[in-house]
């Protein structure tokens, strides 16, 4: 892939042929016409990232909406469901079997960034790499779950840890190696921390360590928080919010100088996938909000998880998502503590049961309130998170 | 003629290498061998004695736990070890690979294996595997071998029937031929007496000398009709030393007159002359020892070895009770111990001596103990290994086994969560504990004991206790109930880091709460006694995690009859409980039980309490008391308006979903009559 330096195409002149065969569909169809006449002049809008960031969103949401009810029956049909059903004896319980959506939320993100999104910018193949990625491990999970028909026999916690930690240390060797990475020189490898200015530290390549561990515990902790209808999935559109602003400061030079952070031409992009990631997100909400009819199961908890852990090292900031996904951060917790600590350790439960929406759920709050208090949580962390742009 | 022999690790496997060796090497003095095992094992001392020839190869145990990272290494070791064997077997290129299992000899037949698939070895391999239950590798290697001998029926399952022949286990020839009287003779035995032989293999047991010495006491009535026979070993360590323990032991009982009829001996120089004397013995279910007795023709009380791997010893054991030949004495859980109270496994001398004293009278089960035993043990076992041997080299073709029967199932798995699944079916199949076979029941409770005595790591920490804990519940194993109480009692404190990290005492929570879920929930309040009920209401009142009160709570309210005075006022103290999920259940259980007409004063403050599920429990025990008749309507109708009744919870309602459920009821209870309309042709074909 040639063009990274090239960000935005100069205005006046004709793409070439070679830059034609580069680009995404809707962004090279766009630029190739408006030079046409002065009537597709307005195509101009194409080169701003604003403009294709909130396309990519509304796409992604109507692509959901539209499609969703469709997919969903023809997932539904091909067996795809949580649980197994047996018509031998009463079903008790108030949980009724949900199709695992999924791949309506991946194929929802990759049809949009495919329309909208540069796809030779390093940035972007780097997100979708880790969106196809993860959702086929956790296709894969899902898979195995239905074909034996309990969720005791998915793919074993140590596989999936070996894969997850496979694609991040590919995803960390490029992410570092001077001549790969899309980030600009002698910046891949500073450790950024929030609330400060400049950069604390140069781990050189012990930064790869700190990428994998990073990229797997947030993949997991998403993972872990998808638990109840809508829980994880509007946390995670208020992360993308945070962080595709945080992109979308970082690409834009003067923005950048202004609140003093490192520019990084290109990481527009991210901000792209992160509106097409929000909406997305919503649009799945559509159909998943409590009483769901489809669930994301681990295709789309794995790939969102995925996606937000390399989003979160592409913008550098990675500490912030301490804050920024603090329910996840502390749903992961509570496992930790539960399992590891508690279990394995004292022999007792800390929790009634963990992760920590089923300890409340274990105490009787109804889950639609359980979900809707973590997103107040979620929201409101998320605005501490964006109150870091200018407080440092 | 090359030979090559493999196995190790322990005598089981040793020994019938070493005796076809031996028997090969006289008729055809030419012939050449090479044994392979491991450094520092038991082979590595017994076979250049021998005269062998010994190299070794690098391979180490399978792994006991399941963990990614130890199957690895091992996979990484039997690798290179496959490598270093495959080595020797293209320097040394023997005719015949004789194999007696273990990991020992897996390099070496699966280097076999590879070798031949690539036509560079065309070697026979014969494998010999011994124990009832063949381990995993020698499974797997008996898909590459010519021809598998083993020497229980039940084995030969495991196997292919045109490759596997039923050849027994091969005894030194001294064995073969045994004379009664010139050995009472020669050890000064008095020949109308029934002779012991009591020993725990060539190291000594600990279990074995300690039931023996106990035993004592209750055989001293009958010493004029027995003579004892006790080897106590050699072995000195773990902090036991066998002779001096065993000595002050026997001190300490202060019998008279023991010399006329109990004999102790550090080692048997000459083993034959004691089984030769010996009318029964009590012995460890190592295959070798069971095989020599079963050869001499004597009844055996086996003491399986309780932590031998996949408790093979105690399968051996069964094979040979199921067989008629032996009794089983499992080891039984005990609270005690030397320096640090613990459980520990033994067998009380009071059930030995009862099954001693059995045999003594009772010549005719004797009798066909022996017969049994005779006919189990196949006499021409070295015999039948080395025509097996010649057919491999002229290669004519085997004979299949026919088995008469079918073989049964082995029994209840290793894993602790599939066996308590296991039993949990089991005990559905057959109806309760009242179901099981004395025999089978027997052996699932000692499977109970064997749990309580780990200290091992399982889920928990002491989660193997944990797991026993549980069977004693499931078994009603009422014998158990006092050690599990001790261990719900059991108040020294965990380490000062854990308990800084919110642990309390070393038996942890989970397991106390198990204690009161498991054995005294199943068994019953009633039936554990006055121990287990102080016991519970300690727990209740002064158990610092909160699962344990709530279970008490739970156990009281359920088994507790209304009008024990004692009972409710702990649950009223309890009230004061700083956890909700203990308050929950104390409130329940004082619905179910109080009768103080004062009661309603203390649920008042619970009106309002801030968990709403104590507040519903309060209306649910309210609704109780007045059902039962404590409280009268007229006090509790002016209390209801003070009740809180807001609640963050609902039901909600899948109308879709409810009708789904309603026509599935329809068809199950539509079945159930079907069913029963067929029932009785039905249950005949069951």
């Amino acid at each position: 892939m040639g063009g990274r330096e090239r960000t935005l195409p100069t205005a006046i002149r004709r793409p070439t042929l070679i830059e034609l065969e580069n680009g995404p569909v809707l962004y090279y169809l766009g630029t190739y016409l408006q030079h046409s006449g002065e009537a597709l002049s307005f195509l101009r809008l194409l080169d701003s990232i604003s403009f294709r960031a909130i396309a990519g969103a509304i796409t992604a949401l109507l692509f959901t909406i539209v499609f969703g009810d469709r997919i969903i029956l023809g997932l539904y049909r091909r067996g795809s469901r949580d649980t197994k059903r047996s018509f031998d004896f009463a079903v008790t319980g108030t949980r009724a079997p949900k199709t695992y959506g999924g791949p309506l939320l991946v194929a929802a993100v990759l049809a949009s960034a495919l329309l909208w999104c540069q796809l030779h910018e390093g940035f972007v193949l780097m997100t979708l790499s880790a969106v196809v990625w993860f959702a086929g491990l956790g296709y894969i999970d899902d898979h195995l779950k239905v074909r034996h028909g309990t969720s005791d026999r998915g793919l074993s916690e140590s596989a999936k840890l070996v894969l997850q930690f496979l694609f991040s240390l590919i995803f960390g060797i490029i992410y570092v190696l001077e001549p790969l990475s899309p980030l600009p020189a002698g910046l891949a490898t500073q450790l950024y921390l929030p609330f400060i200015k400049t950069p604390v530290l140069d781990l050189g390549w012990a930064y790869v360590p700190f990428i994998m561990f990073t990229v797997v515990a947030i993949a997991n902790s998403v993972n872990i928080a998808d638990g109840i209808d809508g829980l994880a999935v509007v946390p995670v559109a208020f992360a993308v919010a945070v962080y595709g602003t945080f992109a979308y400061v970082a690409s834009h030079a003067r923005i950048a100088e202004f609140l003093i952070f490192p520019s990084m031409p290109g990481a527009g992009e991210v901000a792209v996938i992160c509106c097409i990631v929000f909406g997305a997100c919503l649009g799945f909400l559509w159909f998943n909000s409590y009483p769901a009819n489809v669930i994301m199961g681990d295709t789309g908890s794995m790939a969102l998880g995925g996606l937000l852990g390399t989003v979160v090292v592409l913008v550098k900031q990675e500490f912030l998502f301490l804050l920024v996904g603090g329910v996840f951060v502390g749903e992961a917790l509570s496992v930790i503590i539960q399992e590891k600590i508690g279990l394995r350790w004292l022999g007792r439960r800390f929790f009634r049961s963990a992760p920590i929406h089923h300890h409340f759920q274990a105490q009787g709050l109804a889950d639609t309130k359980i979900v809707i208090r973590f997103w107040i949580v979620a929201g409101i962390l998320a605005l501490i998170g964006l109150a870091t742009l200018k407080i440092r | 003629m090359r030979y090559l022999l493999t196995g190790g690790g322990t005598g089981g496997h040793v020994y019938p290498a070493l005796a076809v060796a031996d028997e090969l090497r006289r008729r055809d003095p030419e012939a050449q061998f090479l044994y392979v095992g491991v450094r520092g094992r038991l082979e590595e001392s017994v076979v250049p004695a021998r005269g062998y020839r010994l190299s070794f190869v690098r391979v180490r145990p399978f792994p006991r736990s399941k963990s990614l990272l130890a199957l690895i290494w091992f996979a990484m070791h039997l690798g290179l070890g496959i490598l270093g064997a495959a080595f020797l077997l293209l320097r040394f290129r023997p005719h015949v690979i004789f194999g007696t299992g273990g990991f020992v000899s897996a390099p070496v037949m699966f280097a076999c294996g590879a070798l031949r698939k690539i036509g560079l070895c065309s070697s026979r391999l014969f494998v010999y595997s011994p124990d009832a239950q063949p381990g995993l590798l020698n499974q797997i290697a008996g898909r590459l071998a010519d021809r598998v001998g083993v020497v229980f029926e039940q084995a030969a399952r495991w196997f292919d029937m045109k490759r596997v022949a039923i050849v027994g286990f091969p005894v030194r020839r001294e064995l073969l031929d045994l004379d009664r009287d010139a050995a009472r003779i020669s050890l000064g035995i008095p020949g109308d007496r029934f002779v012991v032989l009591a020993f725990g293999g060539s190291q000594g047991s600990r279990v074995i000398n300690r039931a023996v010495v106990d035993a004592l006491p209750h055989l001293h009535g009958r010493r004029g009709e027995i003579f004892v026979l006790h080897g106590t070993g050699r072995i000195s360590s773990d902090g036991y030393d066998a002779v001096a323990d065993t000595e002050t032991d026997v001190a300490a009982l202060g019998l008279v007159d023991l010399d006329s009829w109990y004999r102790r001996y550090e080692y048997f120089d000459q083993i034959e002359l004691a089984y030769a004397a010996a009318d029964v013995v009590v012995c460890r279910g190592g295959m070798s020892t069971l095989t020599e007795v079963g050869v001499a023709g004597l009844p055996a009380i086996v003491v399986p070895l309780s932590t031998a791997a996949e408790d093979h010893q105690a399968v051996n054991a069964r094979a040979l009770e199921r067989a008629g030949a032996a009794r089983v004495l499992f080891e039984e859980a005990a609270w005690g111990g030397d320096q640090d109270a613990g459980v520990n496994l033994g067998v009380p001398g009071k059930n030995l001596a009862a099954v001693v004293v059995e045999l003594l009278e009772a010549g005719s089960i004797r009798k066909d103990m022996a017969t049994a035993a005779r006919q189990l043990q196949r006499r021409d076992s070295l015999e039948l290994i080395l025509q097996e041997i010649d057919t491999l080299v002229q290669g004519r073709r085997a004979r299949p086994l026919a088995l008469e029967f079918p073989v049964s199932d082995s029994g209840p798995p290793a894993d602790p969560n599939r066996l308590l699944h296991y039993v949990r079916n089991r005990l559905q199949e057959v109806g309760g504990v009242e179901g099981l076979c004395p025999r089978e029941l027997a052996y699932l409770r000692y499977q109970a004991d064997r749990y309580l005595a780990s200290e091992g790591f399982y889920e928990i920490p002491l989660g193997r206790r944990n797991v026993g804990v549980k069977l004693v519940g499931m078994l009603h194993y009422e014998e158990r109930i006092d050690l599990v109480l001790t261990l719900l009692g059991d108040r020294r404190p965990a380490s000062a880091l854990q308990r800084w990290a919110g642990g309390d005492y070393r038996h942890p929570g989970i397991l106390r709460r198990n204690a009161i879920e498991f054995p005294l929930t199943t068994i019953g309040l009633d039936r554990c006694g006055a121990a287990a009920r102080t016991a519970v209401l300690d727990a209740l009142a002064t158990d610092p995690y909160f699962e344990v009160r709530a279970a008490a709570a739970r156990l009281l309210g359920a088994q507790v009859q209304p009008g024990d005075v004692e009972v409710e006022a702990a649950l009223c103290a309890a009230l004061a409980d700083r956890t909700d999920a203990v308050l929950v259940e104390v409130l329940c259980a004082l619905g179910r039980m109080g009768i103080r007409p004062a009661l309603l004063d203390l649920l008042r403050p619970f009106y309002v309490h801030h968990d709403w599920r104590c507040r519903q429990e309060t209306v649910h025990a309210l609704d109780r008391l007045l059902e039962r008749g404590v409280l009268r309507s007229e006090e509790v109708a002016a209390d209801i308006e003070q009740i809180l009744s807001t609640s963050p919870n609902f039901e909600p309602i899948f109308p879709l979903k409810n009708s789904l459920e309603s026509l599935a009821l329809r068809i199950h209870d539509g079945r159930a009559r079907e069913n029963a309309a067929n029932g009785n042709t039905a249950a005949h074909v069951n």
